[in-house]
C-alpha cells in the first residue's frame, strides 16, 4: 500500500529569459524585460487559476516548499509574486514553507530583492555558472563576473538562505580556473552550492555545434577538485551535484529525490501526485501562450498517466540513489508500496561491483556508487 | 524444328544492362504484355534488383518471327553475374550455342566480362558483340570496340549498337541471333542426356530443375536418373518458361525447359549434373560437372542469444533455395551459439547476410570471413579446418596449407603501380602482365585469405573504381602461417582468432589490438587487450577505466526523459557481448576488416 505523503512541494514555472543559453534544455523562451512586462500579469493570473483548480488534491497536506523556477523568475515583478503567494496563503499555512526564487545576475534589481524578501520568499538560487568572464562569454550568460559578485552581495543583504549554481567542465576550462571559481564561491559563504558537470544535451545549440570541452578524464579531475575543496569547507555533498552547509539542504529538491509528491504549475511544469494507492504524473504544455489557452479552456490533468507498479522501483531508485546518504528502506516501502526485496536480484550485481551499501535501515550508494549511479541503474532495467 | 531453335546467353558485367536487355527481348517477342512487364523480370528477388545482379539463373523461351518469315524458338538462358558464381556461369554457357557479349558503350570491358567471354569461347559458344547504353552522352563506341578487340581478341567491327532502355537496336539483335547463332545439334533418338543448368526449390512442387536437353528426349512420366548420385526419379511435370511456366508433353534434343521430379532437397539436384533415362541410360554424363564447395567461411551469431533457433530456421529456409550455402552449429565463448556458414565467395556471403537481416529480420553479428585451411598432421593425416580458433596444437602439425587463387585484374594502365603494390602487400606472386591496348591484365597467384578480407574494396579505391577482378581456386599451398589470438583481460576471444602469415603477424597483432582499443568502450575497470601468438604476447593496449558515469541533473520534470536516456544506454549495453566481465560491442568482432596493413 502506498502511503500518501503528508507534505507536498509546489513548483511554479516562469518561462522567460532575456537570452537562451546554448547549453540550456529547459523550457525557456526568449523575451525582453518589456515583453515580459506585457505578458506577466495574464500568465500569473493563469497560474493562480491553475493552482486553485488543483488545490483540492492537496488540501489536507502541508506545502513544505514552493520553488519559482524558470526561465528567469527574477524578471517577474514582485507584486505578481505577492499576488500568487497571497492566493496560496488563503488555504495553506506557509509559515514554515521554504520558498525559493531562481534569479540570474544581470536581472537583479536591488529594490526588487527587498520586496521579494518582504513578501515571504526566503531562499534565492542564483545562476552564477562561473566567475570567469571568458567562460561566462562562451556560455553566453548575460552577466559579467563583476555583476555576478554584486548580485551575490545584494542577495546576501536580504537572504540568509541562498544557493549558487556553478558549472565545471566548461569549454577550455583549466583546473586553475576552476579552483578560482570554487574559491570565489566559497568566499561568499553560501549555505548551499550546486556544482554541475556541463552536459551537452540534445536539442541545445551546443549539441548542434559542439564546443571543445574537457575530456572525461579531465572532467573527473575537476569533479575531484570540487569534492575536495567543498569538503574542506565543510559542505556536505548530499546529492550528485548538490552541496549544503549543515541543515541547509534544499527541501524542495530533497522532496524530488525522496520520491515525494509535487504539484507543478505553469508552462511545461510536471506533477507527481499520490492518490488512493496510485501515483500519477501529468505535464503541462510547454508553450506559454498555449498553456494560458489550455487553462482558460479548463483542460486540466494534461497527459495524466499512472506510473505502472513495475516502474516504481526504478523511478524511486533513479531519484533516491542520487542522495549520497541514501534512503531508509521504510521510505521506499511508503513511497512505492513495495519491498526492496523484490529488486534484490537486480541490485545484487551493484553490491558485487561495490557500488551499493546497505544495513538494516538504509540503502545508499558507496563512494564509488555515487560516481557510477548510471551503472547501478542500468542493472535495474 | 531443331533447326529453328536458338539457345543463347547474355554475357555482361554487373550494371552493363543485361537484365534490361533481357526484358526488352522478352517484350519484343510478346512474352509478356507491357502491363505485365515488371522491370527486369528475370531478376525476381528484390535484393537482386537493388544490387543489379542476378543470383539464380532463370530462363525464358521466346517465339520470334524473323524477317525470313520463319518462326523461331529463342531460348534465353540467364546467367548469374558475379565472380563468386563462375561455375554456374560455365554451366549456363554449356547449354548455349550463342552468346551476346554486352558491353557498356561508355564503361568498356571489365575483368569479369573477359573471364565469362573466355569461358564461352572455350565451350565453342559463338559470340557476337552488343554495345549497350549507346544513347548516353558519354558513349564512345569506337573506343570500346577497339578495347574489345584488344582485350578479348574478338572482332567487334559488326558490334550492334543498342539501348536496352529505349529499345534501340533490339530488332537487329533478334535478327542477328537467328542468323549468327548455330542451331543446336543432338539426336532425339539417342539415350537422354539433359544438363542441369539451374535448380531451385518451390514450396508447392519441390525442386524445379532447369535443363537443356543435349541428346535424346524426355517425356512426362519418364523414369530418370541423376548420374552423379545414381538416384532415380519420375519426371512428373515438364515444361517451358514463357516466362510464365507452360506445361509440355515432352522436351527433345536442343530444347530448354524445366523438369519437376518429386525431388525434395535442392542439394540432390546439382548444377552441371546430367539427367539420363533410367531404362536406356547414356554411357557417360556430360562433361564439366563439379561438386561446388564453399570457399569463404564466417560465423553468424544472433545478437540476442534466444534467437538461435530462429536463425537456424531462417538458414534452413534460405538453403532450400541455395544449395551452395552450408551451415553448421558452432559455439563461441564470446558470441554464444551461432552457425559457421560456408559461402561461395564474399558477395554470396553479403547476400546471405543481407537476406537474413532483411527478409528474416534477424539481427546478426558476423565474424570476419576466413578460408579453409588444409593441415598436414605429423601422423600423416590431412585435415581441413574452417575456423581459425579450431587450429589444433601446433606440435601436431607438420604443415599448414592455405588456398591459393589465380587472380586476374583488368585495369587502365595508370593504376598498374598502386595495384601491384596492393597485390604485393597481400602476398601475391605476379604470374603475368599483358598490355591490351590502354588496358592491362595482371595475373597473380595470391592467398585467398588475403583477398577475402578487404582486397576488393582496396582494389577499387587504389584504382578509383576502374579495376575489375576475377578469380578461380588454384591449389592448397604450404606457407609459414601462425594463429593470432586476441585476449581481453586475459581471456582469449575465440571469434577474433585469425590465421596470418608469420611475416605479417606482428603488424596485424599490433593494429588489431589498437583497433580493438578504439572500439571497446571504457568500463568501470581497465581493460587489457593483448595480441598473442601461442604464449607469446606481441602487443598490448589498455582501455582505461572510466572515472564516472552519472547524470548531472535529475529534477521533477526530468524523470521520464532521463529514464529514456538510461534505457537507451542499457539497450546499447545489451547488444554488446560479454567476454569475462568485459562488454565488447559488435563492431569489434569485425575489427580485423578495419585494420590497415602497412
Amino acid at each position: 500500500m502506498i502511503t500518501t505523503p503528508q507534505s507536498v512541494g509546489v513548483y511554479v514555472h516562469l518561462p522567460w529569459c532575456i537570452h537562451k543559453c546554448p547549453y540550456c534544455d529547459f523550457n525557456s523562451h526568449e523575451a525582453s524585460q518589456e515583453k515580459v512586462r506585457s505578458l506577466e500579469e495574464e500568465y500569473v493570473d493563469t497560474l493562480i487559476e491553475e493552482f486553485n483548480f488543483y488545490q483540492d488534491l492537496i488540501k489536507e497536506r502541508i506545502i513544505t516548499s514552493i520553488f519559482f523556477g524558470g526561465g528567469t523568475p527574477s524578471l517577474i515583478s514582485p507584486k505578481l509574486f505577492e499576488k500568487f503567494i497571497t492566493a496560496i496563503h488563503k488555504n495553506f499555512d506557509l509559515s514554515k514553507t521554504e520558498i525559493t526564487l531562481e534569479a540570474n545576475p544581470g536581472t537583479i534589481d536591488i529594490k526588487y530583492f527587498q520586496s521579494y524578501a518582504d513578501l515571504g520568499i526566503n531562499r534565492v538560487s542564483l545562476g552564477i555558472q562561473s566567475f570567469n568572464d571568458n567562460h561566462l562569454q562562451s556560455l553566453e550568460r548575460i552577466h559579467s563576473s563583476e555583476e555576478a559578485k554584486q548580485a551575490i552581495v545584494v542577495v546576501k543583504k536580504y537572504f540568509k538562505n541562498f544557493n549558487l549554481d556553478l558549472m565545471f567542465g566548461l569549454p577550455n576550462q583549466s583546473l586553475a580556473e576552476l579552483t578560482e571559481d570554487i574559491d570565489t564561491a566559497i568566499s561568499f559563504n553560501p549555505n548551499h552550492l550546486s556544482f554541475y558537470h556541463l552536459t551537452i544535451e540534445p536539442q541545445t545549440r551546443f549539441f548542434k555545434s559542439k564546443p571543445e570541452i574537457p575530456s572525461d578524464d579531465d572532467a573527473y579531475e575537476m569533479l575531484s577538485l570540487v569534492l575536495k575543496q567543498l569538503k574542506n569547507s565543510h559542505f556536505d555533498h548530499y546529492e550528485t551535484s548538490a552541496f549544503a552547509q549543515p541543515d541547509h539542504q534544499c527541501r524542495h529538491n530533497l522532496n524530488y529525490w525522496t520520491f515525494g509528491d509535487y504539484l507543478g504549475i505553469g508552462a511545461g511544469a510536471h506533477s507527481k501526485l499520490t492518490h488512493e494507492n496510485e501515483i500519477f504524473r501529468m505535464d503541462n504544455t510547454k508553450n506559454p501562450k498555449q498553456y494560458i489557452t489550455e487553462v482558460a479552456k479548463q483542460n486540466f490533468f494534461p497527459n495524466k498517466t499512472l506510473i505502472p507498479q513495475q516502474d516504481l522501483p526504478f523511478e524511486f531508485l533513479m531519484n533516491a540513489l542520487r542522495l549520497t546518504h541514501g534512503f531508509t528502506k521504510e521510505t521506499y516501502s511508503q513511497r512505492t508500496g513495495l519491498s526492496l526485496d523484490d529488486v534484490k536480484s537486480k541490485l545484487h550485481p551493484s553490491f558485487q561491483q561495490d557500488l551499493l551499501y546497505e544495513d538494516h535501515e538504509i540503502l545508499k550508494p558507496t563512494e564509488k556508487g555515487v560516481l557510477f549511479l548510471n551503472e547501478i541503474l542500468h542493472n535495474l532495467i | 524444328m531443331q533447326k529453328n531453335i536458338r539457345n543463347f546467353s547474355i554475357i555482361a558485367h554487373i550494371d552493363h544492362g543485361k537484365s534490361t536487355l533481357a526484358d526488352r527481348l522478352i517484350q519484343s517477342c510478346g512474352g509478356l504484355a507491357d502491363r505485365e512487364m515488371d522491370d527486369q523480370v528475370l531478376d525476381s528477388m528484390d535484393l537482386e534488383r537493388e544490387r543489379g545482379i542476378t543470383i539464380k539463373a532463370q530462363t525464358v523461351t521466346l517465339k520470334y518471327k524473323a524477317k525470313d518469315n520463319q518462326d523461331y524458338i529463342l531460348n534465353l538462358i540467364d546467367t548469374p553475374g558475379h565472380v563468386d558464381f563462375t561455375y554456374e556461369v560455365s554451366r549456363s554457357l554449356a547449354a548455349c550455342e550463342g552468346g551476346l557479349l554486352v558491353v557498356d558503350a561508355s564503361q568498356g570491358v571489365e575483368a569479369q566480362t573477359v573471364a565469362n567471354c573466355y569461358t564461352a569461347l572455350d565451350q565453342n559458344v559463338e559470340v557476337f558483340t552488343v554495345l549497350n547504353k549507346i544513347d548516353l552522352a558519354s558513349a564512345d563506341p569506337d573506343r570500346v570496340k577497339t578495347e574489345i578487340e584488344d582485350v578479348i581478341g574478338i572482332d567487334a567491327t559488326d558490334a550492334i549498337p543498342c539501348s536496352a532502355k529505349t529499345g534501340l537496336g533490339i530488332p537487329d539483335i533478334l535478327e542477328k541471333i537467328v542468323s549468327f547463332v548455330p542451331a543446336p545439334k543432338g539426336d532425339p533418338n539417342n539415350p537422354l542426356q539433359a544438363l542441369i543448368i539451374d535448380a531451385w526449390f518451390d514450396n508447392y512442387v519441390g525442386v524445379v530443375m532447369l535443363v537443356r536437353i543435349v541428346e535424346g528426349s524426355l517425356a512426362t512420366k519418364d523414369k530418370v536418373t541423376l548420374m552423379s548420385s545414381g538416384r532415380n526419379y519420375a519426371a512428373d511435370q515438364i515444361g517451358i518458361f514463357t516466362p510464365k511456366p507452360l506445361i509440355q508433353d515432352k522436351l527433345v534434343a536442343g530444347e530448354v525447359g524445366f523438369v519437376i521430379a518429386g525431388i525434395k532437397e535442392l542439394a540432390t539436384a546439382k548444377v552441371g549434373d546430367t539427367i539420363t533415362g533410367t531404362q536406356n541410360p547414356a554411357k557417360k554424363p556430360l562433361p564439366g560437372f563439379r561438386e561446388i564447395k564453399p570457399q569463404v567461411f564466417a560465423g553468424l551469431y544472433p545478437v540476442e542469444s534466444n534467437q538461435f533457433e530462429a536463425l537456424r530456421t531462417s538458414l534452413e529456409k534460405l538453403s532450400l533455395n541455395d544449395s551452395s550455402l552450408n551451415f553448421e552449429p558452432e559455439n563461441s565463448s564470446a558470441l554464444g551459439f551461432g552457425f559457421r556458414c560456408g559461402f561461395l565467395g564474399l558477395l554470396h556471403m553479403d547476400i546471405i547476410q543481407e537476406r537474413l537481416e532483411r527478409e528474416y529480420e534477424m539481427e546478426l553479428i558476423t565474424t570476419a570471413p576466413t578460408v579453409v585451411y588444409e593441415l598436414l598432421l605429423k601422423n600423416g593425416e590431412v585435415e581441413q579446418i574452417e575456423n581459425p580458433s579450431k587450429l589444433p596444437d601446433l606440435s601436431t602439425i607438420e604443415q599448414i596449407r592455405e588456398p591459393i587463387i589465380t587472380l586476374n585484374v583488368l585495369l587502365p594502365q595508370d593504376y598498374v603501380g598502386p595495384v601491384m603494390t596492393l597485390a604485393n602487400e597481400k602476398r601475391g606472386i605476379q604470374k603475368n602482365m599483358q598490355y591490351l591496348g590502354r588496358q592491362v591484365m595482371l595475373t597473380y597467384e595470391i592467398p585467398l585469405n588475403e583477398v577475402v578480407l578487404d582486397f576488393f574494396d582496396k582494389l577499387k579505391s587504389v584504382s578509383r573504381g576502374y579495376a575489375s577482378m576475377d578469380y578461380d581456386f588454384l591449389e592448397f599451398r604450404g606457407s609459414d602461417l601462425v594463429k593470432l589470438d586476441i585476449l581481453v583481460n586475459g581471456e582469449r576471444v575465440d571469434a577474433l582468432s585469425t590465421i596470418v602469415h608469420r611475416l605479417n603477424s606482428k603488424f596485424r597483432g599490433r593494429d588489431l589490438a589498437a583497433k580493438m582499443r578504439e572500439l571497446i568502450p571504457r568500463q568501470m575497470f581497465d581493460v587489457a587487450i593483448q595480441a598473442a601468438i601461442g604464449a607469446n604476447i606481441i602487443s598490448r593496449e589498455t582501455v582505461k577505466a572510466m572515472r564516472k558515469n552519472v547524470l548531472a541533473k535529475c529534477y521533477g520534470g526530468d524523470v521520464s526523459r532521463k529514464r529514456k536516456l538510461l534505457e537507451k544506454q542499457k539497450e546499447g549495453k545489451k547488444r554488446m557481448k560479454q567476454v569475462g566481465n568485459v562488454e565488447i560491442p559488435q563492431e569489434a568482432f569485425l575489427a580485423i576488416l578495419k585494420v590497415d596493413d602497412k
